[in-house]
């Protein structure tokens, strides 16, 4: 919200109040100012001037040489480019040594040989928004009204002196939406008193108002309007014109000025419509019928919804409510009575309305927000005065006001005791004050010993309950001068729980590995999840932003793969991230219920490694992926194994899926190259592991075994096996047959050989095992036993031959 | 023979060992030179079995100076041999020298990624303070992220464009505020609550310099008996006391959330210029990071706590400006492209 100062001024004393220092006693209150602009872009040394005479340059075209009147005496003579620049028109002159908007210097010149002292100016040469202003006005030199002083300062016949406040209201504080509501706020800061008036006196027309009312819908609860005639169609005075555009507001004509000006004074919009279009007299407020009809006032043919409001006559739609007017009721030239309306629309309505027709008024957004019951009135009359001072316009009979039975009241009370506010609040200030501060809002107070009770009047609708009250006094009093306290509360423990410890570890442990944490977007495009031919649709949005995310990602691969993606296109050679993010999963779209979330710890190896003295950069393969697997497996409990991996987007011979406890908890493996290309990367090793599956199949807490008092024996064995057999079954089969014995306390492969010395087809598998027992020292005849057990086993399971 | 010959003999026989002992500087040398002087045939003891020969009264005179001999030798011997040792060794760490600046052998080490990071700090912060951590769902309701926090339909500060939705019904959160209520249903009454809720939050904003249209949030909310606007100050205050360091300050200026009641804006002194005014602060010395207040009644009494008995407070701020204003990042994209070469500047533990 954009506020003039001189205007606020012109209703509270703000005696040498800056407009910085009232920015800043206006952000300590919650109005936060985000700006403090003067209106004077640099202006000065600008007069107004007539125009005298002009006659064309000697020398060039589109020049001509004005003689202008500045009040000086003698006219200047001015060489000027305007192609508007006719005598008898009063514009502004900037005289030799005049300053304007961007430092711009006038001096004394010649131009192709004639003198020319000064400059005649355009509205953009002085520094006046060109879009605020009528077109007519945007363009060549500046037209003043006839009767602008010759000689006056530009700076004081434009209001330049004046500086804008640009507020940025909170959604509650829609009534400092208008000068009123913000002379009340500015007052009750400033603890001074305000002129702003409550009741305004219309001028009283001749006879009974020609037209009737009727509200058929109880989303207006208010309605009225005064019919004019007579009205001098022109434009608006310069001031106002000024005021309007100090707050944005763009100039058209009187009638639409006023309207807005009182909008801007009261917080209520208006609307002026041809009063002789209403057939019978009558206006009808109803909801839209479906399918209804209506061009407005932008030429629009608009398709009306029943829960929009229209203001109607008994045969037609004039104007859709609060949004915009229809055309068939726009004042022209040939208008010969106009109707005020002054009205309150429900403001939900309004804000849908708006919507669906992608329109978004000054009034709209009022509407929207709720304009006060108590402003329609006194801005009617308002307006209506207006008219009648500036426009000869005369009133016919009074205004026509209806409402509905029940109506919002003037005011509403509100429960307050002071101690519970001391209370709430945490610090000291006396029951006077914050009377005081009420009174100063324009509250009324009613003390009944230590329960008050607040009139609050209705401008105010945000102040309802005794909280809101708090606000205001903390407020008021200053948010600076509540002191810092320690809320006393019974000690609780703060602790993550077993998911966050767990993932807290998890994280840590990975960075301890060398790889590197990621934050990814969870909204991606099907195409990007296309490659995983995965069982879930992924839920779309209702309304995207853009085709790359649109739906949410049902797996986090794509998400790791762009992140590759975007590192070996920018000179990374290779590395190992991790995210721990969700996938969003539901078997039913559209969506009825919160989809499941899945939360996993997802990795990825892409590239090569670092290269190093003492290693040479190579690709990233499973086994780095696994080694890690297993090491963060162990730090966070988990007893893992790994058997292949049906995962059709994994290399069938190079994945896993990961059990533990009979669960499959997650899957590494390389990607199947068909997914790598799909995803635009080379080759790259993908895990990941359910976090919900880790954290149930976690064992229980570490138990201490005594160290065992008799020594152990080691003993290798080098089998030949098929090719295609995995270490993890020969292991498994040792470890299946021995587990009676419980002596063989460790297991496993140290090498594995294909080559020179080993048939075609066939590889060797070196074996440790190391058997101990806890009462005795194992004899060589008990261990050789064991020895010759497993690999009976292993022959029989695997066809396993001793190497020898 | 006399003794005064042998005595010669023996004298000039340690003259020359000597000698020629300090002129070994290889071990084996030094061997060969204990068994010429000290050996079974040694001319020492070739000379001690001389004395045989010598009278009764000579005899342990000569005995005792054969003795001091032998004992010169074994001294001179053992001291020539640290002496060797040392030397030897001296030469071969002086061959087994490496170069120092070298590289050592890479413990890979990642980063944890700076929101995190950031994230993990606050929670420790308040975990410090007996508060616990809370995840909620980032799907929600429209009743919980909007209806039950006091923002019913229509409502102007509810704006249609800033929130994905997934159906009437579902939606992106578009905070992490419906875990306050989530968080008082499930407590059912119980007091006292005393949460931060860490999340992923979503927004219709197009990715800029500062806006990102997924970020995240740390919620915070306070439930008890008599609970006062002046102990958000207080908690607020430790709290960025703790996050910032002991001169912090903390500055309340009204503004309006409507799921509190008062509610307020919370600015931090300035973490670059401590208020002096910089071009970080826009020269107010004062940085926004939160936004707070104490828990609107009709939020208390919707999620079954007693507006009437209970009060509370709550705040939310968000990790991606922290981690911006800590770490100089003026870019909130930079967080969420995941350049290596990027993240590998948090790698400090």
């Amino acid at each position: 919200m954009k506020v003039s100062y001189q205007w606020l001024r012109e209703y509270v004393d703000l005696a040498d109040l800056s407009p910085e220092a009232l920015a800043d006693k206006l952000t300590s209150a919650g109005l936060a100012v985000d700006a403090v602009e003067p209106r004077n872009k640099g202006v000065s040394g600008v007069v107004v001037g007539e125009i005298v005479s002009a006659r064309q340059h000697p020398d060039a075209d589109r020049l001509r040489v004005c003689m202008v009147n500045v009040g000086t005496g003698e006219p200047l003579q001015i060489v000027c480019g305007a192609s508007n620049a006719n005598p008898g028109l009063r514009v502004p002159v900037a005289l030799p040594g005049a300053t304007l908007p961007g430092g711009v210097q006038i001096r004394r010149t010649t131009l192709r040989g004639v003198e020319s002292n000064g400059m005649l100016c355009s509205a953009a040469e002085i520094g006046l928004e060109t879009r605020l202003l009528p077109s007519a006005q945007a363009t060549g030199l500046f037209v003043l009204p006839e009767e602008t002083p010759i000689g006056e300062d530009i700076v004081k016949v434009l209001c330049l002196d004046d500086v804008v406040l640009d507020i940025d209201l909170t959604p509650n504080r829609s009534d400092c939406f208008s000068i009123r509501g913000l002379v009340h706020e500015v007052a009750a800061i400033l603890r001074s008193g305000h002129s702003f008036p409550e009741h305004i006196e219309a001028p009283k027309g001749v006879g009974e108002s020609p037209i009737a009312i009727d509200l058929a819908t109880e989303r207006c609860p208010r309605y009225e309007a005064q019919v004019l005639d007579g009205i001098n169609q022109t434009s608006s005075p310069l001031w106002m014109q000024m005021r309007l555009m100090a707050m944005g507001i763009r100039t058209i004509d009187l009638v639409v000025d006023v309207t807005n000006y009182v909008m801007l004074e009261w917080g209520q919009p208006l609307h002026a419509f041809d009063a002789d279009s209403i057939a019978q007299s009558q206006i009808v407020v109803r909801q839209a019928h479906d399918g209804e009809e209506l061009v407005t006032l932008d030429g629009q043919k608009r398709t009306l919804t029943r829960d929009m409001i229209v203001i109607s006559d008994p045969e037609k739609a004039i104007g859709l409510a609060g949004v915009m007017g229809g055309e068939n009721s726009e004042i022209t030239a040939s208008t010969r009575r106009i109707a005020l309306e002054s009205a309150r629309f429900d403001g939900s309505s309004v804000r849908r309305t708006g919507q669906r027709l992608g329109l978004r008024s000054e009034a709209q957004q009022r509407f929207e927000k709720g304009v006060d019951p108590a402003a329609i009135s006194p801005a009617l009359a308002r307006a209506t005065a207006l008219l009648v001072e500036l426009g000869g316009a005369r009133p016919i009979g009074p205004s026509v006001a209806v409402h509905q039975e029940r109506q919002a009241g003037d005011s509403r009370q509100v429960p307050f005791v002071p101690e519970q506010c001391r209370e709430a609040l945490g610090f000291a200030i006396s029951n006077d004050e914050m009377e005081a501060i009420f009174h100063a809002l324009g509250f009324g107070v009613h003390r009944q010993e230590d329960k008050w009770l607040v009139e609050v009047p209705s401008r105010r609708a945000d102040v309802a309950l005794t909280a809101d009250l708090y606000e205001e006094i903390a407020r008021l009093h200053g948010y600076d001068n509540i002191p810092s306290t320690v809320t006393v509360l019974p000690v609780t423990p703060g602790m993550r729980d077993r998911r966050q410890a767990m993932l807290a570890k998890a994280r840590d442990l990975l960075v301890n590995m060398g790889m590197f944490e990621v934050r990814t977007y969870a909204l991606t495009s099907p195409d990007a999840l296309a490659p995983l031919s995965s069982p879930y649709r992924p839920i779309p949005l209702l309304l995207p932003m853009s085709d790359e995310r649109r739906v949410l990602r049902t797996h986090l691969l794509p998400s790791l793969a762009e992140v590759a993606v975007h590192n070996l296109a920018h000179q990374v050679s290779g590395g190992a991230i991790f995210e721990i993010g969700k996938s969003y999963l539901t078997s039913e779209l559209p969506l009825c219920a919160q989809p499941q979330e899945r939360e996993v710890i997802a990795m990825l190896w892409f590239g090569e490694t670092e290269g190093t003295l003492y290693e040479k950069a190579r690709r990233y393969d499973f086994y780095d992926a696994k080694g890690v697997l297993e090491n963060l497996l162990a730090a966070l409990g988990a007893d893992a194994s790994y058997v292949r991996s049906a995962i059709p987007w994994l290399h069938p011979g190079r994945s896993a899926d990961v059990v533990a406890s009979g669960e499959t908890i997650g899957v590494v493996g390389e990607l199947h190259p068909e997914t790598a290309k799909a995803f635009g990367i080379d080759r790259a090793i993908y895990a990941e592991i359910d976090v919900a599956s880790l954290l149930a199949t976690r064992e229980s807490d570490m138990q201490a075994k005594a160290l065992p008092k008799f020594p152990g024996s080691r003993r290798d064995i080098a089998i030949v096996v098929d090719r295609e057999t995995l270490v993890g079954d020969l292991l498994r089969t040792v470890n299946k047959r021995l587990a009676t014995s419980g002596l063989l306390q460790d297991l496993k492969a140290f090498d594995v050989y294909v080559g020179e010395g080993v048939p075609e087809g066939k590889k060797s598998v070196a074996i440790t095992m190391f058997f101990q027992d806890a009462e005795r020292t194992l004899t060589d005849d008990e261990i050789e036993q064991l020895v010759a057990t497993a690999i009976d086993a292993l022959h029989v399971n695997h066809n396993a031959q001793l190497r020898s | 023979m006399d003794m005064e010959a042998l005595i010669v003999q023996l004298r000039r026989l340690q003259e020359t060992a000597l000698a020629k002992l300090t002129e070994i500087s290889a071990t084996r040398d030094l061997t060969n030179w204990r068994v010429q002087y000290l050996g079974k045939k040694s001319e020492l003891n070739a000379l001690s079995k001389q004395m045989g020969s010598l009278g009764q009264e000579e005899r342990p005179l000569f005995g005792e100076r054969v003795n001091e001999v032998r004992k010169a030798f074994e001294d001179a011997y053992l001291e020539r041999q640290t002496a060797l040792a040392a030397a030897e060794q001296a030469l071969r760490l002086a061959q087994e020298t490496i170069d120092i600046t070298l590289p050592g052998r890479a413990i890979g080490r990642g980063a944890i990624h700076p929101i995190s990071r950031v994230i993990q700090e606050i929670e420790n912060i308040f975990l410090g303070m007996g508060f616990s951590i809370v995840d909620g769902p980032e799907i929600e309701t429209d009743h919980y992220n909007f209806e039950l926090l006091n923002l019913p339909k229509d409502h102007p500060a509810r704006d249609m464009q800033d929130t994905f939705y997934l159906s009437d019904e579902l939606l992106l959160r578009t905070h992490t505020s419906p875990m306050q209520v989530r968080t008082m249903e499930r407590m059912q009454g119980d007091i006292p609550i005393k949460v931060i809720v860490p999340g992923r939050v979503y927004r219709r904003d197009e990715d800029d310099a500062t806006h990102s249209h997924q970020f995240t949030q740390i919620e915070g909310l306070v439930v008890g008996e008599g609970i006062r606007m002046s102990d958000l100050k207080g908690t607020l205050e430790s709290f960025a006391k703790a996050l910032f360091g002991p001169e912090q300050r903390v500055r309340l200026r009204p503004s309006y959330f409507p799921f509190t009641e008062p509610s307020a804006e919370v600015d931090l002194l300035c973490v670059h210029c401590h208020g002096e005014g910089c071009r970080v602060c826009k020269g107010t010395g004062w940085i926004e990071i939160l936004g707070a207040g104490m828990v609107h009644p009709r939020v208390l009494d919707m999620s079954g706590y007693d507006s009437t008995r209970y009060s509370g407070f709550a705040f939310g701020m968000g990790p991606e400006r922290i981690a911006m204003l800590r770490y100089g990042i003026s870019d909130i994209r930079l967080l969420y492209q995941n350049d290596l070469r990027f993240l590998a500047q948090f790698a400090r533990a």
